[in-house]
């Protein structure tokens, strides 16, 4: 194609079909929250509440993570920034103006809300919370339930309702998920959101598509 | 109604593109040349010569910063750019409507 298509008669239909096409392949190639990822992140999310659980299954009384399920966590999560990152980059690479400003400004309120969850934990122990609570219950769930739940509030001020009800089951499934004790939370909450992940990812497919 | 009173300045393929993907954007965003042009798959010349067009119209705004190698070129869609693509998809589709 070059600037002597000038001329060239463009069918409405063929006009119609190249607008949609062009529109549907930009907004995929700018997305940020593909459903790859999504799918990747509930594989992530298996693996690392998986081998958390195994390590901790048969623990009575309960006294934490295994050195081997964290090293497998830490390196699970490394991979998934590392996918992340790239994805963020190719969305984003040439992009600039208000979104971009906009992002980086929500990834940074975010950092608080990840640091406070830490520092709270810090607190259960220095009171002298057992262990049950400290790194069982405690690491499962609340991560979740807090950085949960200030993302359901931003998502409600964007009016992105589908990451709202996102947002809001995973808050519920590790509120819920808690009941299973030190162990079994583990479980509950990666096969959990595993599935939440999927169906956020099926839906987002099935949205596009619509 | 008929093909001449689809707007003329984005009924060609390759500028009807530039602005899909200039849409695609969120409003207030814009995007380097080097990755519209990535995207498009035109060559550098061409675009320029189509960008040209856009931005004498209105529909887009470019805007280049720094010098040299380091020079950079932006190009965003226009509020006027953007509500002529949407009276473009209303004419296209009140068009493919009547056939």
């Amino acid at each position: 194609m070059n600037a002597s298509d000038e001329g060239e008669e463009l069918d409405p239909r063929a006009a119609a079909a190249l607008l949609e096409e062009t529109t549907r392949r930009a907004q995929r190639q700018f997305d940020l929250r593909r459903p790859l990822l999504m799918v990747i992140g509930a594989a992530v999310v298996l693996i690392a509440y998986g081998v958390l659980w195994l390590s901790v299954r048969e623990q009575h009384p309960y006294s934490g993570p295994a050195g081997w399920a964290l090293a497998v966590l830490y390196s699970t999560l490394l991979v998934w920034i590392i996918v992340v990152a790239t994805f963020y980059r190719r969305a984003t690479s040439g992009v600039s103006g208000r979104s971009a400003r906009q992002q980086k400004a929500d990834a940074a309120a975010f950092i608080p809300i990840w640091i406070t969850v830490y520092v709270f934990q810090g607190a259960l122990h220095h009171a002298g919370a057992s262990h049950a609570i400290v790194y069982g219950i405690y690491p499962a769930a609340a991560p979740i339930i807090i950085v949960g739940s200030a993302a359901a509030a931003y998502n409600v001020a964007k009016e992105n309702w589908p990451w709202v009800g996102f947002a809001v089951a995973a808050v519920a499934l590790a509120a819920i998920g808690s009941f299973a004790g030190p162990a079994g939370v583990w479980a509950v909450i990666g096969i959990g959101l595993c599935v939440l992940l999927l169906a956020r990812a099926a839906g987002q497919v099935w949205l596009r598509r619509a | 109604m008929t093909t001449e009173e689809l707007d003329p300045l984005i009924h060609v393929p390759a500028r009807l593109r530039i602005i899909a993907t200039l849409a695609a954007l969120p409003d207030g965003d814009a995007l380097s040349f080097t990755r519209l042009q990535d995207m498009i798959g035109l060559t550098p010349g061409n675009l320029i010569t189509h960008l040209r067009k856009l931005e004498d119209a209105g529909y887009v705004d470019t805007e280049k910063t720094g010098n040299g190698t380091a020079s950079r070129t932006t190009v965003a869609l226009t509020h006027v750019g953007r509500t002529a693509l949407d009276t473009y998809t209303a004419a296209l589709r009140d068009l493919l409507a009547g056939l």
